[in-house]
């Protein structure tokens, strides 16, 4: 609990500023807390959650999911870079350090675009994207884990972009073009792993009347899947749109 | 001109709407349109006449580029020993995928009560079916490297007609969709190509980049490269309308975020005018 940090600048909020997680939770916590010191009268509190973190609603909501597929990614680039497999070539170094390069581009853009002033926590100090279900020491490893990721965040982008609002139209664009660099990353990582299996069945449907187009997942869908590497965070979705 | 185009391209209305739930929404967009009209006669109206912002015009539009890259697999296909036999079934998804996207879009004209154009006899060459002018694309169909890089700029061209697009697309959500999916679609195809480029020893990577060996064009085939990677380069983005985001501030050694200098422009696909590339699509009809 004292690891958060974030809760005082949070508290500094005055407006209900879009910047931050939803830490209502963590905060309902802390009241919980100082009532039970108070008395003992005090109504049996819900257990909250403090490792729950819940996206806002619209466009800021968003942004933050962008900020987690960034953060996601550019951890395992940022390992795969430090400390590269034996048996990754000198060529596909080379395309780990554009990825790499790329998703520290988004990841601090993103932040700055949740909050221009830097000067806040977004997340816990201790939230982490955790590598550890990974085997980055080997080529296979590196590029089963970097496939997993880039087409999780292919998927997720034209699902993403449904919702932006066009309420600051730079912002969405900005999103578009970060989206189709997402599928070329996704892309390649497929030909480095088996060679044209780029836009195969298992991303793009095949039958009925969306053949052609590329399978995407909501952000629900999404998050459960990185549900394991956030651990013990909680990210939800509720507050967003769902894509229709 | 836009206006009374669409209104000329709308087809009479077949009485059994129920079936076309994309009807209204090209109706919609011809009465906004007419509604605008005494205004659209103003003085701004030439400069916004080459200015496709409509979803007809976005989805025609779109349609040529799916025809003209499905025609251009197609005769690769068919051309004797152009694509290696290792690369047959890559040409064949790529085929296939814009066969399905040129019937998405059929579809979605004809729902809409639209009149679907009539499919040009692509010419390759550049020489815009005319024997006697030069031709600006040589060997596309017989040397495999040149198919490729034209197979490159019209899938790079095609990523970005799509970006310019998408949001015009404004009044249907569900052809917004197939268009943000389709999009997506082709850059895989564009970063499937630039490997197979750079498998053959071009300086090319898979996301358009300062540092790609550049395709070289006859000045009057220039509009190509420009539609396909024209400002690409562009290291500035906006947040906000004039507010570039102040990247150096937060790129830094000393965080451990700083990044190689062209790192910065390959992270952003860029769009382009439709003027551009309907410059560039000329070039093949």
């Amino acid at each position: 609990m004292s690891d958060h940090s974030y809760l005082p600048a949070w508290r500094e909020q005055s407006l209900g500023r879009r910047l931050f997680l939803r830490v209502s939770a963590a905060s309902a916590a802390s009241v919980a807390l100082v009532a039970a010191g108070c008395s003992s009268s005090t109504p049996e509190p819900v257990a909250p959650d403090p490792f729950q973190l819940t996206l806002p609603s619209g466009d800021p909501g968003l942004l933050y999911y962008a900020y987690l597929l960034a953060i996601a990614q550019a951890t395992t680039y940022q390992k795969v870079v430090d400390a590269p497999p034996t048996d990754l070539t000198p060529a596909e170094r080379a395309i780990f350090a554009d990825l790499r390069d790329h998703e520290i581009v988004y990841r601090e853009m993103l932040k700055y675009a949740i909050d221009p002033t830097g000067a806040n926590a977004l997340l816990p100090t201790d939230f982490a994207f955790k590598l550890t279900s990974f085997t980055l020491t080997t080529r296979a490893g590196v590029l089963a884990a970097a496939q997993q990721l880039e087409d999780l965040v292919a998927a997720a982008y034209p699902a993403l972009l449904q919702l932006v609002t066009s309420s600051n139209p730079q912002q969405r664009t900005l999103l578009l073009k970060m989206s189709t660099v997402h599928a070329r990353h996704a892309a390649t990582v497929h030909d480095l792993l088996v060679p044209g299996s780029f836009a195969n069945n298992d991303i793009v449907e095949s039958t009925g009347t969306l053949a052609g187009q590329l399978r995407t997942k909501t952000p629900t869908e999404v998050l459960a899947a990185l549900a394991p590497f956030f651990a013990p965070f909680v990210i939800s979705a509720a507050n967003l749109a769902t894509p229709i | 001109m836009k206006l009374i185009s669409l209104l000329d391209h709308l087809a009479a209305a077949p009485a059994d709407q129920s079936a076309a739930p994309r009807r209204a929404v090209l109706r919609q967009v011809g009465s906004a349109a007419l509604a605008a009209l005494p205004l659209g006669l103003g003085a701004s109206l030439p400069a916004a006449a080459d200015t496709k912002d409509t979803s007809y015009d976005a989805v025609t539009q779109l349609l040529l580029l799916e025809r003209l890259q499905r025609a251009l697999y197609t005769r690769a296909l068919a051309a004797p020993g152009l694509i290696p036999l290792t690369q047959l079934a890559d040409f064949q998804r790529l085929r296939l995928h814009q066969d399905q996207h040129v019937a998405f879009l059929t579809e979605a004209l004809q729902a809409a009560g639209a009149i679907v154009p009539t499919e040009p006899a692509f010419d390759f060459s550049g020489r815009r079916g005319v024997v006697t002018n030069p031709v600006l694309f040589p060997n596309v169909l017989s040397n495999f490297d040149d198919f490729l890089a034209l197979a490159q700029q019209l899938e790079d061209l095609g990523v970005r007609l799509y970006k310019t697009q998408a949001f015009n697309i404004t009044n249907d959500s569900q052809l917004l969709k197939a268009v943000l999916r389709i999009h997506a679609v082709e850059a895989q195809h564009s970063a499937h190509v630039r490997s197979l480029r750079r498998g053959r020893g071009v300086a090319v990577k898979n996301w358009p980049s300062d540092t790609d060996a550049a395709i070289v064009r006859p000045a009057a085939a220039q509009v190509l490269t420009t539609a396909a990677t024209g400002g690409e380069e562009n290291p500035i983005q906006n947040l906000k309308a004039g507010m570039p985001i102040p990247f150096a501030n937060f790129l830094l050694i000393r965080d451990n975020t700083a990044v190689r200098d062209s790192a910065l422009s390959e992270a952003f696909d860029e769009p382009l005018t439709t003027t551009v590339a309907q410059a560039a699509l000329n070039l093949f009809v």
